[in-house]
């Protein structure tokens, strides 16, 4: 393991660089400390994506570039005190100097190159990663996903494919996907695959969307990050990248299915549950996801829309 | 700290006491700006998003909040008359102006009351949507505050015969100046935001 | 109908007899408030608790009953971490470990509500109360009587959100409480309207204290002290205060709006009929950023203080030191979106406040640069508070790295939510300001009480907390950027139950931490009279508090102080400048009456807040009127304030006298 970090080490020699691995060093220490768990890396430490790529480099950037300040702080911090207690007697003892234009332009200036530094990168790389445009540098017109948040479960729609899952998204590798979010029954809740990039809130009566791009196959886990409610901690969801024939495939098969998205199908999804088991459902009721969003958009009046049909309960 | 630089203190404490507390009235006042600015930015913003049909313009009635106006800044006036006669040291005069200002007041919060009452009775209830909700919430806050004020001019006007005109009742008089005239700005600002804006 | 009317929505069935953690607690709180409330009568001190401490208007008093309230509320936002931390560690895999979630939901909002809340803001006022008046050479705050209603109201926050243990429950909605899942829709029990109003009626408390203290400063500091004199804590609080008037009448506001839509269906943040969430989001970090700065800043005043007392030198770069706090505070006002980038705003608008939030790290950055020079050829002595500070430095330094670093929005794509934040937060709030505020506590401990803190166990305990919190809290960086989120009740992936069983071991160190600051505590009253600081300046202080004898007599200043520099107290030692005792000339001096009124109005307040949550329309209104009624009764009594007799003055002050030349 060692060897091949060091190998790595040597073919990229920037100082981020070697930042990152310092890190991943130290994760992989404690891991190992920790009574030798797997040493597999998820979540940010294991980018799949183009996004999570950019934003894990973005990641470490900034760590060192913090590093200049932090690292020089905590030395001094120690140091002097150190060095200056009063059992050791240093001659050295200037009551009365507390004021030097040198030093404190100094350390005004400083800390502000740094920050000019930083917010240049942020105002590029926060236009360039924005997750409402199309991804820079990819090609190609993007695959839809609509993704709807109910009562601890994901719901995706393919509007193109005509297919439907809940708790389960399969999506090409190599392919730009833009997501459409909303919620219904469900408070506040936020679509997140760690491995891919960011992450986006989703609300009620509105329309947020992220696009993502995969670039190695594989399962990576997806969740919903923000609390909503009891069943918070069960609402994750598998994310399959597979190549694009295979996605295919499997597009036809779940066509074939007889489980229909009806409208009473989806109402069933409305019941509040927990720990769901992917499921697959093909025809889904047309505009569905648009009229989610005009259901709340245009409510009015003291009852929520869905208290007619079902109750919000928690078990 | 030097002993002998130290001047007899309790002269002076005594004397900034009015200055020290004014101004502290003063930065009650600009939380209190702070609470309607909160409220007129909810308004503003729950006004302003999707829906069209506001459904607040089709209710009003401009004729009766240009008379509430009125009340609300004639009672402001017949209150600058009453701090005037506290300096005159004219003790009924005084009271006579307050129960006058608590009158206008009054009559005030009859007419947006009432006001309030036929809006829900028509439809535009509190409980139909969020402009619904953020013009009751507004307006009533600012008439809350006005029967707050009335209350307090109610006991002064008890208070004046016991306090005998000393320095805390012109002191409270001033205070309730300051009070009475900010509501008059905030009704300012209710006036053309909610109302002319509402029925432009 | 009646019954309605009386008791609401309050029946039997409130009380979760049921859960026996609860009965257990319970039980435990029960005997101790029975057994306090024996000792109370069989020592015959009803009268003097009445007397000296509920009707007290004297800051010195009110500071400590403060401090107790934030103590014991420790005790408690601690036991809902240590019920996290061990859930957390229990709970991976297919184990559900011993919390069920709609238990556990109810003490991570309880927990983040009353460590900032309970504890944080009344160990802040705490400080203030203690020290300030004394540091700029006044004899009381500014209002006197507002002062006792600012702490009774808190206080009485704290207890309704204590009610909620025992009557119906806490909110599970998070300390935000962001709806719509606060709304009636999706929360419709009680713990919400909990929520609510115990943070409104504890947040009109620390606006009047706000207010209070803005007064204070511009109007009472003694001859001499210009604004660019005052002592730095002085600055740090007026910067605080003056961020408490601008955002707590927002809080007021966005927990009013959300109460309406709960009481009367209205539609401000609801998620249907032209609600809007995303206001409520906006307006409670409008008010929750700079709530932030409101702890923080406090804190740097304490490590001001602390930093050139013990390395016995001048503050380095005052001036510098003021203008970092002003920039500062200005510029926690236009930072709020960085809580909420993956709302969808525009990539303009998150790089906007982006980098306004990390340009707030500059003058962060300077102010730690002139605490080391502070330390830079001083004379350091390692006492407990210099300890505290020292361990700051790192603390905070990481912190505040990870701060900028989630600053930068595609970053915050990735880490928002999770426990990367959690870690964030806890490096500063922990490392930041409560390192600060027990710097603080136990260097101007003597001042207050009259003896020292026992150094063993206070350094003890330091061990402890600085081992425990790296234990705790780093892990938790880690986890987050893996991907595991907050507010978690469980997780499948059992790779992640190491990270939580060290954070777990973390939590037990600070326990053991918490454990020994008890001791140290009793240890200290024990050994009082060794301990006894008879000079008043027990670490050769620089600041007008340590001129007087401690504790501070209940009119803190025989003769009011005069400054013409900034440390004077310092240099008239230096200089041996300090009066001359036989030259005091001693006069009556004014003072207010103790009165009941800022307690009983504030008990009504209680009754409205705990009948509007039941919906007890009666009680409701006798509470809200009853508070009125008292506060207009007050307005009709003019017999509230009386002379302290010269000669008391004079007899008070030559026994101090007395006291410090036969120490000599």
């Amino acid at each position: 393991m060692t060897l091949m970090m060091k190998q790595e080490l040597i073919n990229k020699s920037s100082f981020t660089c070697f930042c990152n691995h310092l890190f991943k060093l130290g994760v992989f220490l404690s891991l190992l400390t920790l009574g030798g768990c797997n040493s597999h890396l998820v979540g940010m430490f294991a980018p799949k994506g183009l996004i999570a790529h950019q934003e894990h480099k973005l990641f470490f950037d900034t760590l060192a570039l913090m590093m200049i300040v932090v690292i020089p702080v905590i030395i001094m911090s120690i140091t002097f005190v150190y060095h200056y207690q009063v059992s050791h007697r240093i001659r050295d003892y200037k009551p009365n100097w507390s004021h030097s234009y040198f030093l404190e332009s100094l350390w005004w200036s400083i800390p502000c190159v740094i920050i000019l530094i930083l917010a240049i990168m942020t105002w590029k790389k926060t236009h360039e990663l924005d997750p409402y445009h199309k991804i820079i540098g990819i090609q190609g017109k993007p695959m839809l996903v609509q993704a709807i948040a109910l009562p601890w479960k994901w719901l995706f729609i393919y509007p193109e494919e005509g297919i439907a899952t809940v708790n389960y998204l399969e999506i090409p590798v190599g392919v730009q996907v833009e997501y459409w979010i909303t919620t219904d029954n469900v408070p506040m809740s936020a679509f997140f695959v760690p491995q891919l990039g960011s992450q986006i809130y989703t609300m009620a009566g509105m329309r947020t969307r992220l696009h993502l791009i995969a670039d190695e196959v594989g399962t990576y886990d997806g969740m919903n990050t923000q609390f909503n409610g009891d069943g918070f901690s069960d609402m994750h969801f598998e994310t399959h990248v597979v190549e694009p024939a295979e996605m295919q495939r499997w597009v036809s098969e779940v066509k074939k299915s007889s489980n229909y998205l009806t409208d009473d199908a989806y109402k069933e999804l409305l019941n509040p549950t927990v720990g769901d088991k992917p499921k697959y459902f093909s025809k889904p009721v047309p505009e569905l996801f648009n009229n989610v969003i005009m259901l709340y958009m245009n409510s009015s009046g003291a009852v929520h829309p869905r208290s007619n049909q079902l109750k919000f309960e928690k078990e | 700290m030097h002993a002998e630089a130290v001047v007899p203190h309790d002269e002076h404490h005594h004397h900034d006491t009015d200055a020290t507390d004014v101004f502290g009235f003063w930065l009650y006042i600009m939380t209190d700006c702070i609470l309607f600015g909160s409220l007129f930015a909810t308004f503003i913003v729950l006004n302003s998003t999707g829906m069209q049909a506001s459904g607040l313009k089709s209710h009003l009635n401009l004729y009766d909040i240009l008379i509430e106006s009125m009340l609300l800044l004639a009672s402001n006036f017949t209150f600058c008359l009453a701090a005037l006669n506290l300096y005159k040291q004219k003790l009924l005069k005084v009271q006579l102006w307050l129960a006058t200002s608590f009158i206008l007041g009054a009559s005030f919060v009859v007419m947006e009351v009432t006001e309030f009452y036929h809006l829900s009775k028509e439809g535009f209830r509190w409980d139909l949507n969020g402009q619904a909700s953020s013009f009751f919430t507004l307006v009533g806050t600012h008439g809350l505050h006005v029967t707050f004020g009335l209350i307090w001019i109610l006991m002064l006007i008890i208070q004046i015969p016991i306090l005998k005109m000393n320095k805390v009742a012109r002191r409270r008089m001033t205070y309730l100046g300051l009070f009475w005239n900010f509501l008059d700005i905030v009704w300012i600002f209710v006036f053309t935001i909610v109302y002319l804006m509402g029925a432009i | 109908m009646l019954e309605k009317l009386l008791f609401g929505n309050l029946t039997l069935d409130a009380i979760p007899l049921h859960v026996p953690i609860l009965m257990g607690t319970f039980a435990v709180v029960a005997l101790g408030a029975i057994s306090v409330l024996l000792l109370i009568t069989i020592m015959g001190k009803w009268k003097y608790l009445w007397n000296e401490w509920i009707c007290s208007v004297d800051h010195k008093k009110i500071g400590i009953m403060y401090l107790i309230l934030a103590m014991v509320m420790m005790l408690r936002g601690f036991s809902d971490a240590v019920l996290m931390r061990s859930q957390q560690a229990l709970a991976a895999g297919h184990a559900a470990g011993y919390l069920p979630p709609e238990h556990y939901d109810q003490i991570f909002s309880a927990h983040g509500v009353i460590m900032i809340f309970f504890v944080a803001m009344p160990f802040m006022f705490a400080l203030l109360n203690m020290v300030l008046p004394l540091q700029i050479g006044a004899r009381d705050v500014a209002y006197p009587y507002l002062n006792s209603i600012s702490f009774w109201l808190t206080f009485v926050g704290a207890m309704l959100c204590n009610a909620s243990l025992f009557i119906g429950n806490f909110a599970r909605a998070g300390w935000l409480a962001y709806p719509p899942l606060s709304e009636l829709y999706y929360s419709p029990d009680v713990g919400v309207d909990y929520y609510i109003w115990c943070l409104q009626i504890a947040g009109v408390g620390t606006l009047l204290a706000g207010i209070n203290f803005i007064v204070t400063i511009f109007k009472m500091r003694c001859p001499g002290m210009t604004l660019m004199k005052m002592p730095i804590f002085v600055w740090s609080a007026l910067c605080a205060m003056i961020l408490v008037a601008l955002a707590f009448p927002v809080l007021t506001v966005t927990l009013g709006l959300l109460s309406l839509d709960r009481l009367f269906d209205m539609h401000f943040f609801t998620d249907f009929a032209g609600g809007n969430p995303m206001l409520y989001i906006n307006l409670i970090w409008v008010w929750g950023h700079p709530e932030v700065y409101i702890l923080v800043l406090p804190a740097f005043g304490v490590f001001s203080e602390v930093v050139a007392t013990f390395s016995k030198k001048k503050l380095f770069g005052y001036t510098t030191m003021v203008w970092a706090m002003a920039i500062i505070t200005l510029l926690s006002f236009i930072v709020w979106l960085h809580h909420f980038f993956t709302m969808g705003a525009g990539a303009d608008v998150n790089a906007f406040f982006g980098i306004a939030t990390m340009i707030i790290a500059i003058p962060t950055g300077v102010k730690v640069f002139n605490w080391l020079f502070t330390m830079y050829k001083g004379r350091i002595t390692l006492s407990t508070p210099m300890l505290w500070v020292i361990a700051f430095f790192t603390t905070f330094a990481i912190g505040g790295m990870t701060g900028v670093m989630m600053s930068v929005p595609p970053i915050d794509f990735q880490v928002h939510n999770s426990l990367f934040l959690i870690a964030h937060f806890h490096n500063v709030i922990i490392g930041g300001v409560i390192f600060g505020y027990f710097a603080g506590l136990i260097y101007w401990f003597p001042k207050v009480f009259g003896f020292r803190l026992d150094e063993f166990w206070g350094k003890l305990s330091f061990a402890c907390w600085i081992i425990g919190f790296y234990l705790a809290f780093m892990p938790l960086y880690i986890l987050g950027l893996s991907g595991v989120m907050r507010r978690i009740n469980h997780y499948s992936d059992t790779m992640y139950q190491p990270y939580f069983i060290v954070a777990a071991v973390g939590a037990a160190f600070i326990g053991v931490g918490v454990l020994f600051q008890i001791i140290q505590l009793i240890v200290s009253i024990k050994n009082r009279k060794a301990l006894r600081d008879v000079t008043g300046d027990p670490w050769n202080g620089r600041t007008l508090e340590w001129s007087i004898s401690s504790p501070a007599p209940l009119y803190n200043f025989a003769v009011i102080p005069t400054v013409s520099e900034i440390d004077q107290f310092w240099l008239d030692k230096e200089k041996h400048n300090l009066p001359n005792i036989h030259d005091i000339h001693y006069q009556p001096i004014h003072y207010p009456k103790n009165t009941p009124i800022g307690f009983i109005a504030s008990l009504f307040a209680g009754l409205a807040g705990f009948a509007i949550i039941w919906h007890m329309w009666i009680p409701g209104v006798v509470g809200f009127v009853g508070m009125i009624a008292v506060l207009i009764a007050r307005t009709f009594m003019t017999d509230i304030d009386y002379y302290i007799p010269a000669e008391t003055v004079k007899e008070t002050e030559l026994a101090h006298f007395k006291e410090v030349a036969n120490a000599r």
